[in-house]
C-alpha cells in the first residue's frame, strides 16, 4: 500500500488480535471500502504486510488475554493508542474459552489437547479490561458491521461511540417474533444477552445461546428459575449461561460461595 | 333504528375487502405461529385472521413505527425528517385496541404535538371488528370494552352477517362504493346486535371490580407481592412494546464516517431496562427489576389518574401472555392487592 501525503493527515487506525477467531477481522475486511477514505491503516497484520508501530489514533483488539505473550502485546498496544476498542466478545467478555475456563481447570484443559509437553503456555482466558482500561467495547461474535461503522464514525468525532446493552429480547419484539422461550419452551437467553445481532436465532425460530455476552444487569438468577421451571437442569443451564464468558459475579446472587472479585 | 348502521353479509365480504384495498395498503392480523398473530399487510381477505383476539405488537407499530429517522443534519443544517406517509387502513381492530389508539392519541397530541405520528394516524382508516374474549382478556374491567370511537367503521358479527358501524365522514366515504352490497340495519339486525353484546358481556372470564383501582394502587406500595414477582423478573422489557399504550422511546444520532452528517433515530424503548433511568453521575433512580416493575405497574393502573382521568392500561392480556416469567398478570395482581388491602381496612375498621 502506497501512502500519499493525504493519507498522512488521516487519523491512524490499527486492527490487532490477541486469541480468537479472527471473526471481527472478517467483518472489518468486508468493510474495509468504507472505511479507507476517512483513516490510515497503520498496522493490520492479519491484512497487511507492511505495519508500522507508531503511535495510534484508534486502535480496535479482536481476541482474549490467553496467553502471557498476550498480555505484553496488549500492554504495548495500549500505551501506543488514544483509543483503545476491544471489539468482538473475546475481547470484551473472554467468549467460549473464558467459558471453558470457567467451568474446567486451564491444565486439564492444556492436557487434553496437547498432551504431556505442551509447546504453548495458556493462561485463563481473559477479557482486555481486566489488565488495560479499554475505551469502549463493541461485542459481539462476529460484531455487527452497522454497530462497527457507527462506533468508528463516532471515535472519529472524538465522541464517544453510543453501544447498546439492552437485551436481545427488544429487538426480538421490534421484529414481532413469536417468543420462542413462551411458545416452544426453548432455553432462549435472549432476556440476559446484550443486543447487536437483531435477534438472529430467535428470528428463525431457534433459542438465542447468548453469543453476545450478557446485556446491562442481566437478571441470571431469574432466568435459571424460569429455565428450571420448565424443564432444565441447574447445572445444565448454568453451563448454557456461562458459555460464552460471563463472569462469575453475575451469578452472586446463586451461586453465593462463587468467587466474587 | 340505529342510525348508519347497515348490514353486510358475510358471503359479501371479498367484495368489500377488494373495495377497502383501492384506497391503500391494508393491514390485518395474520397468523405467525400456533399461538401468535401479527398485523401485516394483507393482499387477499383470505389472509385475514378473523379468529385473532391479540396480535404480537398492537396496531401503534402504524402511527408510531419501531424505529424511525426524526431529523438529518450535516455541517450547514440540521432538517427535520419528514417521512413519506401513504394512506392505509387497519382491519380488525378490536375494543381494547382502539382505546389504545384513543389514549395514544391523547399523549401523542398533548403540546408539543408528534407530526410524525398525527401525520400517520390521519391518512388512516380504521376498521373495528367485535370479538369474543378469552381467558386473558379484561377491558371489561378497564372500561374499554365497549367501543365509543377510534373508528371510522366497525364490524360486529351478527352470525351470517356483519352489522356495520359508520362512524366518520371517512367512514362515509369508504362504504361509498360498496353501498350496492349493503342494507340498511333493520329490527331483527338491531336484536341480533344487542344479543352478540349482551353475550360477550357475560362471557369474560378475567377480570376484577375496578371501583378502589386507585386507592389500591396507592396504598398497595410497599406489599410483599412486589418483591415476589420481581424476583422472577427477568428485566426483558417484553411486558413494553407489545403494551397498546406504552410509548418511551429512546433517541440515537448516528454518525456518518465522513465526519459532517448524520442523523437522528429513535426506537421504542422500556423502562424496565436498568438503563432507562440511569442519569449523570452513573444515578440510577430505578436501580432493580422491583422498582421498575412497580412503576410500570402504577403507570398502566394509577399514573394517569391525574391529570387525564384515565388508566392507561386497556386490559388486552398482552403483557401476561408476553412475560416469559409469567408475572404480568395484572388481573391477579390487582385481586391479591385488592384482597390484603382488604384485610387491611377491615383490620383497622375493628
Ligand atoms: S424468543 Fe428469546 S429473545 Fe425473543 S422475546 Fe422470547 S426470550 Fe426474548
Ligand atoms: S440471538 Fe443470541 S446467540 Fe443468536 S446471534 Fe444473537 S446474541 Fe448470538
Ligand atoms: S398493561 Fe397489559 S393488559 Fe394492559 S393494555 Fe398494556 S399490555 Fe394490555
Ligand atoms: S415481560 Fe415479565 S419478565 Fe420481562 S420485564 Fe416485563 S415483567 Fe419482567
Amino acid at each position: 500500500m502506497t501512502t500519499t501525503t493525504e493519507q498522512k493527515t488521516l487519523p491512524c487506525i490499527a486492527v490487532e488480535s490477541l486469541t480468537g477467531c479472527a471473526g471481527e477481522l472478517l467483518v472489518i475486511l468486508d468493510n474495509l471500502e468504507q472505511l479507507l477514505p476517512f483513516v490510515r491503516i497503520v498496522s493490520f497484520p492479519f491484512a497487511q504486510s507492511k505495519n508500522e508501530c507508531g503511535p495510534v489514533d484508534i486502535t480496535f483488539v479482536e481476541g482474549s488475554v490467553s496467553q502471557p505473550h498476550d498480555i505484553e502485546k496488549l500492554k504495548r498496544i495500549r500505551s501506543n493508542s488514544r483509543w483503545l476498542i476491544a471489539i468482538g466478545n473475546c475481547a470484551v467478555w473472554g467468549c467460549v474459552q473464558a467459558g471453558a475456563c470457567s467451568r474446567c481447570h486451564v491444565e486439564d484443559m492444556l492436557h487434553a489437547v496437547y498432551g504431556d509437553e505442551s509447546p504453548i503456555k495458556a493462561l485463563p482466558a481473559r477479557p482486555l479490561s481486566d489488565f488495560v482500561h479499554v475505551d469502549a467495547m463493541l461485542s459481539g461474535c462476529p460484531i455487527n458491521a452497522t454497530q462497527f461503522l457507527s462506533v468508528t464514525a463516532s471515535l472519529l468525532k472524538d465522541h464517544l461511540p453510543y453501544i447498546t446493552h439492552k437485551p436481545v429480547c427488544l429487538e426480538c419484539k421490534l421484529r414481532e417474533n413469536p417468543c420462542v422461550l413462551i411458545e416452544k419452551n426453548l432455553p432462549c437467553l435472549g432476556p440476559v444477552t446484550a443486543a447487536g445481532c437483531g435477534a438472529l436465532c430467535p428470528s428463525l425460530g431457534a433459542a438465542c445461546y447468548g453469543c453476545w455476552g450478557p446485556c446491562q444487569s442481566p437478571q441470571m438468577a431469574a432466568m435459571a428459575t424460569i429455565l428450571q421451571e420448565k424443564g432444565y437442569q441447574l447445572d445444565e443451564v448454568l453451563s448454557r449461561l456461562q458459555t460464552f464468558g460471563a463472569p462469575d459475579t453475575l451469578f452472586a446472587r446463586m451461586k453465593p460461595d462463587a468467587e466474587v472479585a | 333504528m340505529m342510525d348508519h348502521c347497515f348490514v353486510l353479509a358475510k358471503d359479501s365480504f371479498a367484495e368489500f375487502f377488494e373495495s377497502l384495498s383501492k384506497l391503500g395498503r391494508v393491514y390485518a392480523p395474520v397468523k405467525v405461529s400456533d399461538q401468535s398473530y401479527s398485523f401485516r399487510q394483507v393482499e387477499s381477505h383470505e389472509q385475514i385472521a378473523f379468529e385473532a383476539l391479540r396480535t404480537i405488537l398492537p396496531p401503534k407499530k402504524y402511527f408510531y413505527p419501531t424505529q424511525e429517522t426524526i431529523l438529518r443534519y450535516n455541517d450547514v443544517q440540521i432538517e427535520e425528517h419528514k417521512p413519506e406517509i401513504d394512506f392505509q387502513i387497519l382491519f380488525g381492530v378490536h375494543p381494547c385496541d382502539l382505546a389504545g389508539l384513543g389514549i395514544m392519541d391523547t399523549i401523542f397530541t398533548a403540546g408539543p404535538a408528534d407530526s410524525h405520528y398525527l401525520n400517520r394516524r390521519q391518512s388512516s382508516l380504521i376498521v373495528g371488528l367485535s370479538c369474543m374474549p378469552d381467558k386473558h382478556c379484561f377491558c371489561q374491567s378497564m372500561g374499554t370494552d365497549c367501543p365509543e370511537s377510534g373508528y371510522d367503521l366497525f364490524l360486529t358479527d351478527i352470525g351470517d352477517d356483519y352489522l356495520l358501524e359508520v362512524r366518520t365522514a371517512a367512514g362515509v366515504k369508504a362504504v361509498d362504493p360498496i353501498m350496492p352490497l349493503l342494507r340498511a340495519a333493520g329490527q331483527d339486525d338491531e336484536s341480533r346486535y344487542k344479543a352478540f353484546w349482551s353475550n360477550r358481556a357475560q362471557a369474560f372470564t378475567n377480570g376484577f371490580k375496578p371501583d378502589n383501582l386507585r386507592s389500591v394502587m396507592a396504598m398497595e406500595w410497599d406489599n410483599k407481592i412486589w418483591d415476589e414477582m420481581a424476583d422472577r423478573c427477568l428485566s426483558c422489557g417484553n411486558c413494553t412494546p407489545v403494551c397498546p399504550t406504552c410509548y418511551c422511546f429512546d433517541l440515537v444520532d448516528i454518525a456518518s464516517l465522513n465526519g459532517t452528517s448524520g442523523e437522528r433515530r429513535r426506537e421504542w424503548d422500556s423502562c424496565q431496562f436498568v438503563g432507562f433511568a440511569q442519569v449523570a453521575a452513573d444515578y440510577n433512580f430505578r436501580p432493580g427489576p422491583v422498582d421498575r416493575l412497580k412503576f410500570w405497574y402504577r403507570h398502566k393502573l394509577h399514573g394517569f389518574d391525574d391529570p387525564f382521568g384515565f388508566q392507561t392500561c386497556v386490559g388486552c392480556g398482552r403483557c401476561t401472555v408476553s412475560c416469559p416469567a409469567g408475572i404480568d398478570d395484572i388481573v391477579s395482581v390487582v385481586q391479591a392487592l385488592q384482597a390484603t388491602n382488604q384485610a387491611k381496612t377491615k383490620h383497622d375498621a375493628n
